[in-house]
C-alpha cells in the first residue's frame, strides 16, 4: 500500500515521466527521477515516519495520547532556535541550524515536561492545554522577534511545511530523523515500560530518567530535522499513532512499524494532493495536513472524550 | 437597564465599506491628470488629483508630507519634493538622504504617536498600508495612491501627475514620463522579438512563478516579453517546483531576490536556488539568459518613478545583453 503510493508519488508532477518511459531508459526520466522526484519521495517518507514515531514516543513517555511535538512547544522552540539563528549567525550551515534548533527543541521539551511534573493534573485534557499554552508562548515570542526584525515572512517559510523545492542535495539531514525513528524502534519496549512511570519502571529493572532522557533527544532531534529540512507538518505525530492505537492498542512495539507506515502513507497522500488539486502549482505540504490532520485530530476528541474525560 | 451591546465599541465597518468601494473606484480611474481649485475652508489652496479610490481634493503644496510607500517617497523624491518621515526600511542608496529621517512606523502599520507628532498636512497610503487608512483620515488628509498591478504604467502614470500636482512640478513630471515612455517604447520591440520568458521569485529557497497582470507582470504586459506559460494572476505568485520551471522552458528566465529586496542576504541566493538540474535543462539557463531583476525596486519601490526607470532598464539590459 504505502509502496503503491510512493511510486504514485514518483510518478505525479508537473513534468511528464511514466514507468514506461524509465524502462526505455530514457535519460532525461531517469534524471528527474533521480534530482526531483526521487528525493521529493524519500523526504517525505522519512518526514513521515520519523514525526509519527516521534509522537508516538512522546505520547508514551508522558502519558497522555494527546501531545505531539507540534502540540506541545517542541516545533514552536524548533522554530524560535531557527529565528535565533537568523539573527544572530546567519551564515551557518544547514546541519549547525538544525543544531541550534535541536538544542532550542530539547531545552522546551525539557521545561514541558517539568511543567507537567509541577503541576495538578486532573484531566488527561490538561496536558494537550498545556502544551498548546507553552507552545503558544514560544511561538508568540519567535513572532515577536521575527516582527521586530522584518523575518515574519521567513518565519513563514518554517512555519509551513513546504516540499516543492526538495531537491537531490537539499533533503539529505533528513536521514538522520529516519536514523532516530530506527533507535526508537529498537529500544521501544523500553519506552513502553518507562511510560508505566518512574516507580514501576525502576522496579522493573530499567533506568527510568536514561530512557526518558533517549526519548527526549530523539523526539527533539526529529523535530528540529523536519521543520529546519521542510517546515512545520502540523498534527501528524498526533494523529497517526492515535489511529494506529485504535486498532492495535498501546503496545509500543507492536504498534511502530505500523505507526511508521502509516505516517508515511498520509504524508504521501497528502503531498500527492498537494500537487494535483492545484496542478501545475502547489499547496504546501503543512496546508493539507493541518485540514486533514485537525479534522482527524477532532473525531479523535469526540470519540475519545468518552473513554478519556 | 444598560445592554451589552451598549458597552460594545462601534465595529469598524467604514474599513469594510471601504474595501467594497475600492474596485468600483479603480473602474472610475481614468488617466492622471488634475484641476486646480480656488481654495478650501481653510484659506489654503487645494488641488484636485485622481487617486486610486477617484478624484480627491488635497491641500496643495503641503508642508509636511508622509507616506508608508518607498515607491511614493521615490516619486516625491525624483519630483523634487521631500517628506517628513519614512516607515522603518532599509532604503535604496539614491534615498539614502532619509536615512535619518523620523520613523512613522513599518510598511504596513503606521506608528500613529510617530504620525501625530509629525501633525502631516497629507498621507498617502497604498496596498501594504491600506488597512490603516481609516484611522490616519483622522490625523490628516489621507490619499490612496494604489498601484493596480494589472495597468502597472498607468498607475504610476496617474501618481507621477498626481504628486506633481500636490508639488506643483508638472513640468518636470511631463518630462519623466515622456522619457520613460520612450524607454518603454524601445524595450517593447526588442521585447517582443526576445522570445519566451517566466517571471520566477526566489525566497528561503521556494520558488513562486508569476504571469501577466501580476505584481512583476509588467515584463510581459508593457514590455512585450512572450510569457512562457499562462500563469494566473495573483499578486503573490503560484508556488511552483522546479519542475514547473523545467517544463515551461523559457527562452529567457527574470528573477527577483526577495531575501535580498527586504534585507535578509543569509540564506541562498537566488542563483544558488536555481542552480539545479532541472533549471539546467531551460534554454533560459543553458543559454545564459537569466536576468536579475533589481529586487528593491522590483519587490519593495515598485510604483515609484525613478524605480519604474530601473525596472524597465533592468529588462531592456538584460535582453539586449
Amino acid at each position: 500500500m504505502v509502496a503503491a503510493l510512493a511510486l504514485v508519488s514518483l510518478f505525479v508532477g508537473v513534468s511528464d515521466v511514466s514507468p514506461a518511459a524509465l524502462l526505455r531508459g530514457e535519460p532525461g526520466a531517469w534524471e528527474l527521477v533521480a534530482v526531483s522526484r526521487g528525493p521529493r519521495t524519500t523526504a517525505l517518507v522519512l518526514a513521515g515516519v520519523s514525526l509519527s514515531i516521534a509522537g508516538l514516543i512522546m505520547q508514551v513517555l508522558v502519558r497522555n495520547r494527546f501531545v505531539d511535538p507540534s502540540t506541545a512547544g517542541t516545533v514552536d522552540s524548533a522554530t524560535l532556535g531557527l529565528v535565533v539563528v537568523m539573527l544572530f549567525a546567519p551564515g551557518l550551515p544547514l546541519i549547525a541550524k538544525a543544531g541550534v534548533a535541536s538544542l532550542f527543541a530539547l531545552a522546551s521539551t525539557a521545561v514541558f515536561l517539568l511543567l507537567l511534573s509541577r503541576m495538578p493534573l486532573r484531566s488527561p485534557v490538561m496536558v494537550p492545554l498545556v502544551g498548546l499554552m507553552f507552545g503558544g508562548v514560544v511561538g508568540a515570542a519567535a513572532s515577536f522577534v521575527a516582527y521586530r526584525h522584518d523575518l515574519v515572512q521567513s518565519l513563514l517559510a518554517w512555519t509551513t511545511a513546504d516540499f516543492s523545492g526538495i531537491l537531490r542535495g537539499r533533503y539529505e539531514l533528513l536521514w538522520v530523523a529516519g536514523g532516530l525513528a530506527v533507535v526508537a524502534w529498537v529500544v521501544a519496549d523500553r519506552f513502553t515500560i518507562a511510560g508505566l512511570g518512574a516507580e514501576v519502571a525502576t522496579g522493573l529493572g530499567v533506568d527510568h530518567r536514561r530512557v526518558l532522557m533517549t526519548g527526549l533527544v530523539v523526539v527533539a532531534l526529529v523535530s528540529a530535522v523536519v521543520v529546519t529540512t521542510a517546515g512545520v507538518i502540523p498534527f501528524l505525530g498526533l494523529v497517526v499513532p492515535n489511529v494506529v492505537r485504535l486498532f492495535l492498542g498501546d503496545h509500543v512495539r507492536r504498534s511502530i512499524p505500523w505507526v511508521a507506515l502509516v505516517g508515511a502513507g498520509f504524508v504521501l497522500v497528502c503531498d500527492v494532493l498537494g500537487r494535483t488539486l492545484r496542478h501545475p502549482y502547489e499547496i504546501p505540504l503543512g496546508v493539507v495536513v493541518g485540514v486533514v490532520g485537525s479534522v482527524v485530530f477532532l473525531v479523535l476528541l469526540l470519540k475519545g472524550s468518552s473513554r478519556v474525560g | 437597564m444598560e445592554s451589552p451591546m451598549h458597552l460594545r465599541r462601534p465595529r469598524p465597518t467604514s474599513v469594510a465599506l471601504a474595501t467594497l468601494a475600492l474596485p468600483a473606484a479603480l473602474a472610475l480611474t481614468a488617466c492622471g491628470g488634475s484641476e486646480e481649485t480656488a481654495t478650501d475652508a481653510g484659506g489654503g489652496a487645494t488641488v484636485t488629483i485622481e487617486t486610486a479610490r477617484g478624484p480627491v481634493e488635497v491641500p496643495q503644496d503641503p508642508e509636511r508630507v508622509l507616506t508608508f510607500d518607498i515607491g511614493v517617497l521615490d516619486t516625491i523624491d525624483t519630483l523634487g519634493g521631500e517628506v517628513a518621515g519614512v516607515p522603518e526600511f532599509a532604503l535604496p542608496d539614491y534615498l539614502s538622504a532619509y536615512d535619518d529621517a523620523p520613523i512613522i512606523g513599518s510598511l504596513f502599520e503606521p506608528d500613529f504617536e510617530a504620525v501625530a507628532e509629525i501633525d502631516p498636512d497629507l498621507i498617502i497610503v497604498t496596498g501594504r498600508s491600506l488597512e490603516a487608512m481609516p484611522d490616519l483620515e483622522e490625523l490628516a488628509p489621507t490619499i490612496d495612491l494604489s498601484v493596480d498591478e494589472s495597468d502597472y504604467l498607468g498607475s504610476v502614470e496617474r501618481n507621477v501627475r498626481s504628486l506633481a500636482a500636490v508639488l506643483g512640478e508638472e513640468d518636470a513630471a511631463e518630462q519623466a514620463l515622456a522619457d520613460l515612455e520612450a524607454e518603454v517604447e524601445e524595450t517593447r520591440a526588442a521585447g517582443a522579438e526576445a522570445g519566451t520568458g517566466l517571471i520566477v521569485m526566489t525566497s528561503a529557497g521556494e520558488v513562486s512563478a508569476y504571469g501577466a497582470g501580476s505584481r512583476f507582470g509588467l515584463v510581459h504586459d508593457a514590455l512585450g516579453v512572450e510569457p512562457a506559460v499562462d500563469i494566473d494572476s495573483a499578486t503573490h505568485g503560484e508556488p511552483v517546483s522546479f519542475e514547473f520551471v523545467a517544463e515551461a522552458d523559457p527562452d529567457w528566465l527574470f528573477v527577483v531576490d526577495r531575501d535580498v529586496a527586504i534585507g535578509e542576504t543569509s540564506g541562498e541566493s537566488a542563483e544558488q536556488v536555481l542552480d539545479n538540474a532541472l533549471v539546467a535543462r531551460t534554454t533560459a539557463w543553458s543559454q545564459d539568459q537569466v536576468v536579475q531583476l533589481d529586487p528593491l525596486a522590483w519587490y519593495i519601490v515598485s510604483g515609484g518613478l525613478t524605480a519604474t526607470r530601473t525596472m524597465v532598464s533592468d529588462v531592456a539590459d538584460g535582453i539586449a545583453s
